[in-house]
């Protein structure tokens, strides 16, 4: 039997099927732990998707505290503990903003071209570039979550709770990041992908992580009931306050995981767009 | 003369950042319609020389004083003397032609009603009319260094600082440029022109100093400079039965020199003035010169003489690995130079 | 060659006011010219009054809360972080003109150093006005109601404009120092902190906690109570007195901070 040999690894046994596929496991490591060290390396832009959640948070429990008790607002021991997943979705879309901007770099300053030459596989580049966003949003959601637990918030859902939560942290930023990598491949532009920044503020706002959808009315309610961050927010959010539930688990896992649905095939196909322009 | 009789006067002027000492002690005396030019390898403290004779950085020590005025306690009279041109062409991309000298007009207090006028004089002057109404951004390199020049003169001053003023320009925008400085030194002004150049500095400067890591090592005329280094070589051709002779004769004016093969070198004692006589002695010897070309010692000459490397071409201070980056720009703390100073 | 318009002309001195108004005019040029750089100081404010007041609306039903009307509350905050931020929008296009070299040539220019100064802080409150107008407007549109009659515009527009001239100082004042984009972080960061430390979200009687303890003593929330006067009550001078002499101290502080700043640039 036969192997199909790909073009681009001439020194592979043809005989040896699987030597192919760790060939591509190793270069998607390689790929994933340089994003994660482009992360680790570059403290000012990781600094700020840390300290402004948390920031805001403060903010929140010290202006907010006696909103509370207003009718909409789900019994909590405080509005800290409604921060929490408020925190973890604001830090991780801005920070996937960070790898969506890395790429786009690489492609303006010719690293991209140097890959595309090398015999690395295609899609080790997106996966790289995705790894490095959904490690860091893991990494943040844990941060989050031992920080609120210093500052009294008390997590109901347990050990298994902060793991849905830190696996959402994860999904998001896999999910946000991909359309953030297909904004990269699309436009090769930094300034580009910043741009997107607002919109993702937007859609923040615009939903149930500040403030229940129950305390909304009019035009704005409607936009918060159908927007998915409200529902991934409050599957979160239940965790804290409430305890393990099976709705709340499916909410924070299955709409990251709807979103990335939609976004990873965007990212894919622009990545097909750009290699089929070389 | 008095300090005060030149238009440009500075001594013992120094400049330090932290450590670094990017001018260490340079004296100038710049007469009344003169051109000047201050010739040095990137890193050597022209720019910096330039941006305190032009109010832009304090002197650590030292006095300067131009068109009459100190640069420290009457900075603004200063200011209203001098034209300057940087080293980068300093242009608002966003804004036209016209707009950036109306701007520069008002901030030199020049009359409401004249503003206008003497706008597309300057613009009719270094021939940019046609392009006055677009924005700058749009414009070719040439054309902002023009504009540049422009702008720098929008108050006639009697003083003009032009600080590597075609650097990145291609040779035909270069030639212009020198045209147009050659016309205002002409009209009178005086000015002060930093290059790393040779050519440049040997076409249009009447006096040069040489400067190198901060000091001035040598000033004075371009043809005096070069006399110093060594007499001219005045090489020669003549056919093969008559090299013998042809070098009798040339030993009367001159040491003999190795010149390429099948060449003659004499270098010439007396000088250039020395030609004549020595083309009267090989007719009168009669001798056929089938060439004859006369090689000036070079101010890269009278560079590697002073500072021991060239300006120009193999072994360059101006080749990446001569570089020291001291000089900053804009007041910032200088770059460190990793591989320390020569 | 023909003799120059200048021959025979009398030199002037330039004037503090002739140097700034040609420095505004130019600021006002690249309004036109560069709209995207503009944009997002229109669009940022506008924004935030409709997702602050819309997503924390029901917060005016809490005890003490001094209006019924979220956007009552909100708006004026909107107005003012837009005037903010078209104050250090100057400090980002300083940078700019610090980078290619351009600042140097106006550094040359004999006119007097507090144009360099006083050009920007006149394009930051045209700006300021033009954002606080467009803010109203959709305020008005969204439901906003004047409490405290045309004198609350007044009390509005003036407490911008304040703001706008503190931001100004503080933008203009990092450029100088930074001379890089590294400044504008810190610009951004500063601001933000600063405003958002006092009675941005809830006035002081509502916060509780550390938040009451800073926003006390913060002179913005004595700001924020000026710019609201006339949309959540009736103008008072206790309400007004506080907010002026804010701007005055913090404003004349930070344009000093600038002013200084540029005169280190010659060291």
């Amino acid at each position: 039997m036969t192997a199909a040999i790909s073009p681009l690894e001439p020194f592979v046994d043809p005989t040896a099927d699987h030597r192919v596929d760790r060939h591509v496991w190793a270069q998607t490591m390689a790929m994933s732990k340089r994003s994660v060290i482009a992360i680790i390396r570059q403290p000012a832009l990781v600094v700020p998707s840390l300290v402004f959640p948390l920031f805001f948070a403060a903010l929140g429990s010290s202006s907010f505290s006696r909103a509370t008790g207003l009718p909409g607002f789900p019994k909590v021991d405080s509005f800290l503990a409604l921060t929490l997943a408020a925190s973890v979705i604001q830090g991780v879309l801005f920070g996937s903003t960070n790898g969506g901007a890395a790429l786009a770099v690489d492609i303006e300053n010719g690293f991209f071209d140097r890959l595309l030459a090398s015999p690395t596989s295609r899609i080790s580049i997106l996966v790289g570039s995705l790894a490095g966003s959904s490690l860091f949003g893991a990494a943040q959601a844990l941060f989050f979550t031992i920080v609120m637990m210093i500052f009294g918030v008390h997590l109901y859902g347990g050990i298994v709770g902060l793991l849905v939560i830190v696996v959402a942290g994860a999904l998001i930023g896999l999910s946000i990041g991909a359309f953030l990598a297909a904004m990269a491949l699309r436009t090769g532009s930094a300034e580009a992908v910043q741009g997107v920044f607002p919109l993702l503020f937007i859609t923040l706002f615009f939903s149930s992580a500040f403030f229940p959808r129950e305390t909304m009315r009019g035009v704005y309610r409607t936009i918060a009931d159908i927007n998915p961050v409200s529902h991934l927010y409050e599957g979160m959010r239940d965790l804290v306050i409430d305890g393990l539930s099976a709705g709340a688990v499916a909410k924070s896992l299955l709409i990251p995981i709807a979103i990335g649905f939609v976004s990873i095939p965007i990212a894919l196909s622009q990545l097909r767009r750009r290699l089929k322009a070389l | 003369m008095k300090r005060d009789d030149y238009p440009i006067f500075a001594e013992g002027l120094v400049r330090h950042f932290g450590d670094v000492k990017a001018v260490d002690g340079v004296d100038l005396q710049v007469e009344h319609g003169e051109m000047f030019g201050f010739l040095g390898p990137n890193g050597a403290g022209k720019s910096t020389t330039v941006r305190m004779l032009t109010t832009l950085l304090r002197p650590t020590a030292g006095i300067a004083r131009v068109a009459g005025f100190d640069v420290v306690t009457q900075a603004d009279d200063v200011r209203r003397s001098i034209g300057v041109a940087l080293q980068d062409a300093a242009i608002d991309p966003l804004m036209t032609g016209s707009e950036l000298l109306a701007l520069q007009a008002v901030l030199y207090g020049i009359p409401k009603s004249k503003v206008k006028q003497r706008g597309d004089e300057l613009l009719e002057r270094v021939g940019l009319t046609g392009a006055a109404g677009r924005r700058v951004g749009t414009y070719s390199g040439g054309m902002r260094r023009r504009l540049d020049l422009a702008l720098s003169l929008i108050h006639q001053p009697s003083v003009l600082f032009l600080d590597e003023p075609t650097t990145g320009l291609d040779p035909m925008s270069r030639l212009a440029l020198w045209e147009e400085v050659r016309r205002l030194n002409a009209e009178g002004t005086t000015v002060l022109l930093t290059t790393q150049y040779l050519e440049e500095a040997d076409q249009l400067a009447d006096r040069i100093a040489i400067i190198d890591h901060g000091h001035i090592v040598r000033q004075g005329v371009p043809r005096d400079l070069k006399a110093q280094v060594g007499a001219p070589t005045l090489v020669i051709e003549v056919p093969p039965d008559q090299v013998e002779a042809a070098q009798a004769v040339l030993l009367r004016f001159g040491e003999l020199r190795t010149t390429a093969e099948g060449t003659l070198g004499v270098g010439l004692t007396d000088g250039a003035e020395a030609v004549s006589a020595v083309v009267r002695a090989l007719d009168e010897a009669q001798l056929r010169m089938q060439h004859l070309e006369l090689n000036e010692p070079s101010l890269d000459d009278v560079f590697a003489e002073a500072t021991g490397y060239r300006l120009e071409g193999e072994g360059s201070a101006n080749l990446p690995e001569a570089q020291g980056d001291d000089a900053p720009v804009n007041g910032d703390k200088p770059k460190r130079s990793r591989r320390g100073r020569r | 060659m023909t003799a120059s318009v200048l021959a025979n002309a009398p030199s002037t001195r330039t004037t503090l006011f002739g140097a700034s108004f040609g420095l505004m005019k130019r600021g006002l040029q690249r309004i036109l010219r560069l709209p995207s750089a503009f944009f997002p100081a229109l669009a940022m404010p506008i924004f935030q009054s409709i997702a602050f007041s819309g997503t924390f609306f029901a917060i005016t039903k809490i005890p003490g809360f001094p209006t019924d009307r979220s956007i009552n509350w909100f708006m004026p905050l909107g107005a003012c972080m837009g005037s903010a931020f078209s104050g250090v929008g100057l400090g980002f296009a300083l940078i700019g003109d610090i980078e290619t070299g351009f600042f140097d040539r106006l550094r040359m220019a004999p006119a007097p150093r507090n144009a360099l100064i006083l050009g920007p802080l006149l394009t930051a409150w045209f700006r300021t006005v033009l954002v606080v107008t467009a803010v109203l407007v959709v305020g008005f549109i969204l439901g906003a109601r004047l409490t405290g009659g045309v004198l609350g515009l007044l009390t509005l527009y003036v407490a911008s404009l304040g703001i706008a001239t503190m931001a100004t100082g503080w933008g203009l004042g990092l450029a100088f120092r930074f001379r890089d984009m590294r400044g504008a972080a810190v610009m951004q960061l500063g601001l933000f902190v600063s405003i958002f430390l006092s009675s941005a979200q809830t006035p002081l009687n509502v916060m509780q906690g550390w938040l009451h303890a800073v926003a006390r003593f913060n002179p913005i929330t004595n700001v924020l109570r000026l710019a609201r006067q006339g949309f959540v009550g009736e103008l008072t001078w206790s309400g007004s007195w506080g907010g002026l002499v804010a701007i005055a101290v913090m404003g004349a502080l930070l344009l000093v901070f600038a002013r200084r700043g540029l005169d280190a640039l010659d060291k």
